[in-house]
């Protein structure tokens, strides 16, 4: 158990670490020349720290939304943050309010989410009880009626940003650099420790609400503070790099298959192993293809989605 | 003092009452059962006792303080309380879940989630995943995160529903001697009349009233059982000073 | 017998001469149809336009008929055409299959290429029956393509990124009228190597490719405003370092007339 806790951190750390060097070109640390220092610290680096932001935002909100909602299929974009921050963003390139200075794209985007958060979880918050069926059904309607109106808006525009907001909505890095960096991480250190310290509940609610309750836990409480810890990290990683897919899904199964699903080694590792796999799509992204890049959304998925069909055949992941 | 007072409460889920100013009291180390037809009240009267529903009027006092005014970790460490169902959608071991007994507490108290598994008789089963369990071992998973919990005060709500007639008994034997030897209260909502005289205490229950509450020979008598559930049965008295219900 | 094959002749006779009657009402499926159909003085005879078509100013006020990979098919019939002019660069050859199923003309317009221009060009211009001045736009595009053969920016320092747009980094890659004029004129396209024609393209690459020129083409905004991100972050790059980074029109983005006054406009960044 533990030998497994400390395998999942060294095989994500040595992920990190040699997206840096590994690349299109090769990055020999012992022995820099000044052009590879520059790409280093001004392409490679903001790239993975942005890639390992988004992942650990994701890998974290994964794990507590399958805590909250009960559901192991539950994905950080089921609640429908990532429709609301593509809508601001996407009407933000279309419109091109994404340039004039203070509104960049990134900051519409996470005003998008903190407002659709605000809205899901309003919806979900009835007579002093925040239901997980609704938070669900909240989060999947939201999330269905934005994404139809960022497609409206995508069918009407002949702008050329039209292809920027394609890809921002597969998952975006090429952008990433230090300007994002310091927000993107304020947001999802705010929201990962919030978690942290709700651990505990987390795995109570997991049990459901009545034994949450006799735990000493108010289930509609601890619900709310990590629905909005999540709201905080999904935001923060959407605006950083656009919606990708399967990290949130994806990184808490694989860490439950070999750390357990106790919460309090679950989040931390599933975070850490999805800022991992973020660094490690990213890498194959901008070197299957290079000069050509890929999106990262596209490598996650393509990881992704073939895994998440086997969970489904698998019964024992539902509980069966 | 006594640790749980049920003072004179009403609750209704809708226009109609549904608990009708309803007063009971727990003393230290009963091992009491709660009996009525189906929507009786029963979990009702086992959630109210718990806090989790507040009631329209009266009031639950644990030891001496309005239940409602202690902090939750407070009460679970007073109180605890096992829902019937246990629905699982998650993966977790057993040990996981025991250890889940010490949440309330900041320094864990002396109990250790291998002595609960022993206890429980699922020393075995440890790594176990909980949906790889039977009803009856997943209940005694619960029954050992309850032990760690170490409340004074155990509300169960029909923990031996669904379960082999062996897991029933294994229960009720494992619950008593917890309460002999630790000297904690249990009150246990039951299905299965004949049961209750393992108990010392008997609780009838019908719409929403006590209709019995005493020593289960006492409670169990044709007149009320024809009251409650509407059946015609016997009681029947053995030598040996057991009982037994004959329906029919 | 005799009357049948009279007939018969007189039939083939007419649909020859309804074939070669110079269509009235023309709709254009893709923005540099529409700007050559302007230029060969068509545009009174344009009845649709695309909703990307939006030079010369003119052609804002035509019909729209959608996108360029999405027209609607109704609208086209309701504006009733002799003639549907397509592009094998960007038009689905589905819509052309079902246009000529209901009975509709059309011409495939197949230069992708600035050296297939001049000759696609006279083409269209039979079809269209303005053959004169379609050969005359013919011959001025491949004199401007000849004329410049001469003036050749130096190879020391002629290598050269077109971006499209810069976040994310699109850039001009191979087989555009951009690359053909830029190696007409001796620039190399650092682009060149991509696997597509507008690739998102590698930052790290160009920083390593290190061009000497960067041009910026325009944009729905203002592309000074949305590219100073960018360029700050390739300041190490010679092209910034030197201040050879050019802002320039969208003359080249489309393969039609106006392409000659995009390599008249390159080739003034010859030093």
């Amino acid at each position: 158990m533990k030998l497994r806790i400390i395998l999942i951190i060294l095989v994500s750390s040595v992920l990190c670490l040699s997206s840096l060097y590994i690349g299109p070109k090769m990055i020999n640390p012992l022995n820099m020349s000044g052009l590879d220092r520059d790409i280093l610290f001004s392409i490679r680096l903001p790239r993975m720290l942005t890639a390992m932001l988004i992942g650990i935002a994701l890998g974290a909100s994964g794990a507590i939304l399958q805590g909250i909602l009960r559901n192991p299929l539950a994905d950080p974009y089921i609640l429908g943050i990532s429709g609301g921050a593509s809508l601001m963003a996407v009407t933000g390139i279309v419109f091109g309010i994404g340039y004039s200075g203070f509104l960049s794209v990134p900051l519409l985007a996470f005003t998008g989410a903190i407002i659709t958060g605000v809205i899901v979880g309003l919806i979900s918050y009835k007579r002093g009880s925040f239901w997980h069926g609704r938070l669900l059904l909240a989060g999947i309607g939201i999330g269905f009626l934005f994404s139809a109106l960022v497609m409206l808006i995508l069918g009407i525009s002949t702008h050329e940003g039209l292809k920027r907001a394609m890809l921002w909505m597969f998952g975006e890095l090429s952008m990433s650099d230090w300007d994002n960096i310091p927000y993107g991480l304020f947001f999802i250190v705010i929201g990962l420790s919030i978690a942290l310290t709700r651990v505990k509940a987390l795995n109570a609610l997991m049990l459901g609400d009545e034994l949450a309750w006799n735990l000493g836990f108010n289930p509609s409480r601890e619900r709310l503070i990590l629905f909005i810890s999540v709201c905080l990290m999904v935001a923060a990683s959407v605006s950083l790099g656009g919606t990708i897919g399967f990290v949130g899904l994806l990184m808490p199964h694989i860490v439950r298959m070999t750390a357990g699903s106790d919460n309090t080694f679950l989040v931390p590792l599933s975070s850490l192993a999805g800022g991992a796999l973020l660094c490690l799509a990213d890498l194959i992204g901008r070197t299957l293809f290079s000069p050509l890049e890929l999106p990262a959304g596209i490598i996650t998925a393509l990881l992704g989605a073939p895994y998440f069909l086997y969970l489904l055949r698998k019964k024992d992941i539902i509980g069966g | 003092m006594n640790p749980l007072e049920i003072d004179n409460v009403s609750f209704s889920y809708s226009a109609a009452p549904f608990i009708k100013n309803l007063s009971l009291s727990f003393g230290n180390g009963e091992f009491a059962c709660i009996m009525g037809p189906n929507a009786s009240g029963k979990s009702t009267l086992l959630k109210i006792s718990a806090g989790m529903i507040k009631p329209l009027s009266g009031k639950v006092m644990l030891w001496d303080m309005d239940i409602h005014h202690y902090k939750g970790k407070d009460r679970a460490k007073l109180i605890s309380y096992l829902p019937q169902m246990l629905d699982l959608g998650m993966q977790l071991k057993a040990v996981d879940i025991v250890k889940m007994g010490f949440y309330p507490y900041d320094i864990p108290p002396e109990l250790d989630s291998d002595k609960a598994l022993e206890m429980v008789g699922l020393s075995d089963k440890k790594d176990a995943y909980i949906n790889h369990l039977s009803g009856g071992e997943v209940r005694r998973v619960f029954i050992a995160m309850i032990l760690i919990q170490g409340a004074g005060i155990v509300l169960l709500d029909e923990p031996l529903a669904n379960l082999d007639i062996k897991y029933q008994i294994e229960i009720i034997r494992l619950l008593k001697e917890i309460v002999k030897n630790r000297g904690i209260t249990v009150l246990m909502a039951i299905h299965d009349l004949n049961l209750a005289f393992q108990f010392d205490r008997a609780i009838l229950i019908k719409e929403g009233e006590i209709v019995g509450d005493d020593k289960p020979e006492n409670v169990l008598n044709e007149d009320n059982l024809q009251r409650v559930f509407d059946i015609d049965v016997k009681v029947l008295s053995y030598n040996s000073g057991k009982m037994s219900i004959r329906y029919g | 017998m005799k009357r049948f094959c009279l007939v018969l002749v007189f039939c083939i006779i007419l649909s020859g001469a309804a074939h070669a009657k110079p269509p009235e009402r023309i709709i254009s499926l893709a923005p540099n149809l529409t700007e050559i159909l302007f230029a060969l003085g068509l545009g009174d005879k344009i009845v649709g336009v695309t909703a990307f078509c939006d030079y010369p100013l003119e052609a804002k006020k035509k019909r729209n008929i959608g996108g360029m990979s999405n027209p609607s098919f109704e609208t086209v019939l309701t504006h009733m055409p002799d003639i549907v002019i397509l592009t094998e660069d960007g038009n689905q050859k589905a819509f052309e299959e079902r246009l000529r199923k209901k009975g509709i003309r059309t011409y495939v317009f197949k230069a992708r290429r600035m050296s297939e221009l001049p000759q696609e060009i006279s083409n269209m211009g039979k079809v269209l029956g303005v053959e004169q001045s379609a050969a005359s736009l013919s011959r001025s595009i491949s004199n401007s393509m000849e004329n410049i053969q001469g003036r050749k920016i130096s190879s020391h320092s002629n290598k050269t990124l077109f971006i499209i747009w810069p976040e994310p980094l699109l850039v001009a890659g191979p087989e555009t009228a951009i690359d053909d004029s830029m190696l007409l004129l001796g620039f190399r396209n650092i682009a060149s190597d991509a696997k597509t024609r507008y690739p998102q393209y590698s930052m790290e690459e160009v920083i390593r490719k290190n061009p000497d020129i960067i041009f910026i083409g325009k944009g729905h905004e203002d592309m000074k405003a949305i590219s100073h991100k960018l360029l700050s972050r390739l300041h190490m790059v010679n092209a910034v370092k030197n201040g050879r980074v050019y802002f320039i029109s969208d003359n080249l983005y489309r393969l039609g007339p106006r392409v000659i006054d995009g390599i008249k406009e390159l080739s003034g960044y010859i030093k």
